[in-house]
């Protein structure tokens, strides 16, 4: 009864969960243009995720899964869907998930045929997976009411379908951690825990070995995505989109939403983007107003490239960032290699290689 | 037929006036008004003949005596002080009065200037200790309370007994003590005549607008220039003079002296001043509010003591119903322009139809690339050129965001030179026969600068309409222009009720805020010839030379009106629903006309444009950055003609060099470009325009 008072006042009066202030880029989130400025290593049509076994770096771009030795990239294996997440094991397989639902571990890289089949008809959204504690393989399902193309609806539906899974490749098991999460977007295992980021509530959570999550980040201005393990203690967060009050305020306008929802083309909805400024049929916010001939960097973000460097604990140390005048947008996936950090910019179809030699004092200092 | 409610709602309940109403200044005596109509209803509930016509009379009376003593206390709070010696300057004067009439046995008039002279003198020694001397109000007048009060006492030992045994018997004494003409008492009458000039004096005359700045500010009132120090010692005495007419009526009403009389009254008065609503911080107070507050005090002074009420309780209640108002007061003044705010901006619904496409290869409107090859002028030198205009030496004339008139001279338009500085944003312009440039300036009105470069301005104001709440005589966004053959200057004015900078949030509002202006220059007169435009943009005479083509940005629409001619007065649609935001319009070299299109719809605005709800609430919560705005940063030019078929279009789709585009010119083959948040002015060849097209020569003939 209380509870319900207060959303209602909350609600008139803005506050509490019906506020749509953003957080500002601050701290170690303090913008710089290094991801903007980024070497571009390669170009692909649809490059979806990455994974390194130490040694090569692997592409998802839509259904193939490429190998990046160097400059030259082969081809390693083909399939018949789209690949939407991809995973190098710590016994030298990989794991992927196609179309999100269903994952394959494969013994090598180009083993002929899948060691393990997962396919439940409960997985959708299957978009990252990683290697979890005792040879076991994490993935989270984003939403289990869309599939994985359609996350700009399951976050304009305020979707709270996502599900952490276990999957056990000696028994073909399969186990829910956690369910009901507002997009689950990315995994990685850190000492005993298994940080996972949960989109639409713009926090990172972990869950310890009986199970109970904590949240380990939160009020972030963005929307995090996959994670990976830094090479000295740590992780590399991505976020695939920024967060916009204009965007925060359809999220709290059921009637306008619905009908932009059923009127418009989601290419034009008021929504978080992996790339922006394509055409002029896109929604336009005040500070979008090129000046003198020159875009604000800081004008709310459409898209938005970022990419966080986290500690141990999931405490932000520095981030690199494309900022809004820029295009290396929607970053959602980013390994560390050779001490270089590689990342895929969707939004143009890029792969970024960022030199991390002296980064963090030159960000820090 | 959601949609259809939504949209008859918004057409017939008029939710922009609420705003404008509370934005009026006399809105702050509302609270004050309210408290009155509540107390009189409930006394005239609980006292039978409360509102008879003998009651008020009586009423009357009194708050005549007493009105006069509120009105010389506001004036003393307005200008920044604050009189207590109204109480004893009543009695002096009331002696005074007495004295004269009673026992020198002067005449009427003599006894009414001795009793106005007496009240000033008293008030100027106010005046000057605390004007001139510049002694504390406080401290001063509760002195002179004491000395006037003393001196009272001492006159009175010596003359109460020969003043209360003469009985005066003049028709003209008892007129003024109890007179009555058409039933109104002569007190109630000279208040109304002192009350009138005292609002005319507050709100229309030099020395009136003096004492508010004084009381506002002193310091900035002595800055400016206003002779502060007189000023004050002035009000003082006018306070003294009032109380002495007060005390005037109550002399020739009573006829007595006693020890009471005026005691406890300068309490009287400021409650009253203060429950007016006349704030003691200075600088704020209309008579009005003095009147307002004299007959709340008077009415809860009389109305309990008819109820029998003692005066302990009496006083109480006088004192409690003090400190609920001032309360809703502050509280009220306090907020009251948070809550304009909150209510001014009131979105309307805006249907608009889903526009033509612009996929290249779909007609008219496809995109393409065309305006990629312009050659530049001016770039980093120029900001915020709007319009762009060509003389017939082929000069290139544009504005500038710092308010300057900038040329470029021909024939390689490299050298710049601020050909005039008007202070303004220029925005809209065109040439008169004579190579008069008219420019319409953003928040300045019309403006004409001549071929000797001398600025002068044309008009700023039009005449006022009839419904209007907001005074809209004032020219806030004179937008475009163009010249008829007669001379007649039409100009568009984009919103009334927003400011230049503030056109997103007409643009959110959607409602039709715009006008089109007529200025006659044969009789210098300024007339509006047409209201409730959705931001009337680009204007230009057509063909006929009896109408003119005008751009309606936010409602995405061209129309025609007739000025002169069979068709005087009509209004048509040329054409409608475009795909953007129309700007803009010249002549083109083939008979036909240049738009520009500022801007190009998107579907989640359009969307937004029939839910006025969400854009209220868009624009209470969320920032103006990051507010939904119309996309204008993309353009593009389109030609047409008057049968409203559009012929061509230009685009700078990837946006480097024109994202926006507000206007163009044709100049001998080549069109001009300008765009009110860009650097540059582009320039680029037309295939097959006639190379010899300039507009002056074709508007007015090739002279010289």
């Amino acid at each position: 009864m209380i509870a319900a008072l207060k959303s209602f006042t909350d609600r008139l009066l803005g506050r509490g969960d019906a506020t749509i202030t953003v957080p500002s880029f601050d701290g170690a989130l303090k913008p710089n243009q290094i991801l903007e400025n980024a070497e571009i290593v390669a170009q692909f049509d649809a490059p979806e995720d990455l994974a390194t076994d130490g040694k090569a770096l692997y592409i998802a771009d839509g259904a193939v899964i490429l190998r990046l030795d160097g400059a030259a990239t082969t081809e390693v294996r083909r399939f018949d869907r789209p690949v939407t997440a991809l995973c190098c094991l710590p016994d030298g397989g990989i794991a992927v998930a196609l179309d999100g639902r269903e994952v394959q571990v494969f013994a090598t890289p180009s083993a002929p045929a899948a060691t393990v089949t997962f396919s439940d008809s409960s997985m959708q959204a299957i978009n990252a997976l990683a290697p979890g504690p005792g040879k076991t393989l994490i993935a989270t399902d984003g939403s289990t009411a869309r599939p994985y193309r359609q996350w700009v609806h399951d976050l304009m539906e305020r979707g709270r379908s996502g599900r952490v899974l276990v999957l056990d490749p000696a028994s073909g098991s399969i186990r829910t951690l956690a369910s009901g999460l507002a997009y689950a977007f990315g995994a990685c295992a850190g000492g005993n825990d298994i940080f996972v980021s949960e989109s639409w509530r713009h926090r990172v959570i972990a869950f310890g070995a009986d199970g109970s999550p904590r949240t380990v980040l939160e009020h972030l201005p963005v929307y995090p995505s996959r994670l990976s393990p830094a090479a000295s203690d740590g992780f590399w967060l991505t976020a695939f989109t920024a967060r916009t009050q204009l965007v925060e305020f359809v999220l709290r306008e059921n009637a306008y939403r619905r009908r932009m929802m059923a009127e418009i083309d989601p290419e034009y909805w008021i929504a978080p983007k992996l790339k922006s400024g394509q055409s002029f049929l896109e929604p336009m916010q005040g500070a979008h107003i090129k000046t003198m001939g020159v875009v604000k960097p800081w004008a709310p973000p459409r898209s938005y490239g970022l990419v966080i460097r986290l500690d141990a604990d999931g405490v932000p140390r520095y981030a690199l960032h494309s900022r809004v005048d820029g295009v290396n947008h929607g970053i959602v996936a980013a390994v560390e290699m050779d001490g270089a950090l590689f990342a895929i910019a969707k939004g143009p179809g890029r792969l970024l290689r960022v030199r991390l030699a002296g980064i963090e004092q030159e960000l820090r200092g | 037929m959601q949609d259809a409610l939504l949209r008859l709602r918004y057409r017939y309940w008029p939710d922009h006036l609420l705003g404008e109403i509370l934005s009026k200044r006399w809105t702050e005596t509302a609270i004050p008004v309210i408290v009155l109509l509540i107390i009189t209803i409930l006394l005239s509930r609980a006292i039978p003949g409360f509102l008879s016509v003998g009651g008020l009379a009586d009423t009357g009376r009194q708050a005549g005596e007493i009105g006069f003593i509120v009105l010389g206390m506001a004036l003393v709070v307005i200008v920044g002080g604050i009189d207590l010696s109204v109480g004893s300057m009543f009695a002096l004067c009331d002696f005074c009065a007495l004295f004269c009439l009673n026992v020198l046995n002067w005449p009427v008039p003599a006894v009414i200037v001795a009793t106005l002279a007496c009240g000033a003198a008293l008030g100027a020694v106010n005046g000057l200790l605390i004007g001139y001397l510049r002694l504390r109000a406080f401290i001063t007048t509760l002195i002179t309370l004491i000395i006037y009060r003393s001196a009272y006492d001492l006159l009175l030992f010596d003359y109460s007994n020969t003043i209360a045994a003469a009985f005066p018997d003049f028709p003209s004494w008892n007129f003024v003590g109890g007179g009555v003409v058409a039933g109104v008492p002569s007190v109630v009458l000279v208040y109304i005549v002192v009350a009138v000039f005292g609002h005319v004096f507050l709100t229309r005359l030099r020395p009136g607008w003096h004492v508010t700045a004084i009381g506002g500010s002193r310091r900035s009132a002595y800055n400016s220039g206003i002779p502060v120090r007189r000023t004050i010692a002035l009000c003082y005495t006018a306070s003294g003079v009032l109380t002495s007419i007060g005390a005037l009526f109550f002399a020739a009403r009573l006829g007595t002296v006693g020890g009471d009389v005026g005691v406890g009254l300068e309490v009287t008065v400021l409650t009253a001043t203060v429950l007016g609503g006349i704030s003691l911080g200075g600088g704020k107070g209309s008579v009005a509010k003095a009147l307002v507050g004299t007959l709340i005090v008077l009415f809860v002074i009389n109305g309990l003591t008819t109820l029998s009420v003692s005066g302990g309780v009496n006083r109480m209640v006088l004192a409690g119903v003090l400190l609920v108002a001032a309360t809703i007061d502050i509280r009220w003044l306090k907020n009251r322009t948070r809550i304009i705010s909150k209510v001014y901006v009131s979105p309307t619904y805006h249907g608009l139809a889903p526009a033509a496409s612009t996929a290249p290869g779909s007609g008219p409107f496809a995109q393409n690339d065309r305006l990629r090859d312009v050659t530049l002028i001016g770039l980093g030198r120029i900001e915020a050129p709007e319009d762009v205009i060509l003389d017939r030496n082929d000069n290139l004339y544009a504005g500038s965001r710092h308010g300057d008139i900038m040329r470029f001279l021909a024939p390689d338009y490299q050298e710049m030179e601020v050909f005039a500085h008007i202070g303004g944003q220029p925005l809209g312009m065109a040439f008169d026969r004579k190579d008069n440039l008219y420019v319409c300036i953003g928040g300045m009105g019309l403006y004409r600068i001549t071929p000797e470069r001398k600025v002068e301005k044309v008009t700023d104001e039009t005449n006022r309409s009839l419904y209007s709440v907001n005074d809209d005589s004032r020219l806030r966004l004179a937008d475009d222009l163009d010249i008829a053959d007669d001379g007649r200057i039409f100009f568009s004015e984009a919103t009334i009720r927003y400011e230049m900078d503030e056109w997103p949030v007409d643009g959110l509002e959607a409602r039709g805020n715009g006008r089109i202006i007529c200025y006659d220059p044969n009789n210098g007169t300024t007339r509006t010839v047409l209201r409730g435009l959705k931001f009337p943009n680009g204007i230009c005479i057509a063909s006929d030379g009896q109408s003119i083509l005008f751009a309606e940005t936010f409602g995405c629409s061209i129309k025609r009106y007739w000025f002169d001619g069979p068709k005087t007065g009509k209004v048509e649609t040329v054409i409608d629903n475009l795909p953007g935001y129309p700007d803009n319009i010249n002549l083109a070299s083939d008979g036909n006309y240049w738009l520009a299109m500022v801007g190009m719809r998107s579907p989640a605005l359009d969307l937004a444009w029939k839910m006025p709800g969400f854009r209220k609430r868009m624009g209470k919560r969320v920032p103006i950055d990051e507010w939904l705005f119309p996309n204008i940063n993309t353009g593009c030019v389109i030609k047409f003609n008057e049968r409203g078929e559009v012929l061509d279009s230009l685009w700078d789709l990837r946006g480097v060099n024109h994202p926006m585009i507000t206007s163009m010119r044709e100049h001998r083959g080549y069109l001009y470009l300008g765009g009110i948040a860009n650097n540059r002015i582009g320039r680029y060849k037309l295939e097959g325009a006639d190379p010899g097209f300039v507009q002056y020569d074709r508007r007015w003939g090739k002279s010289k």
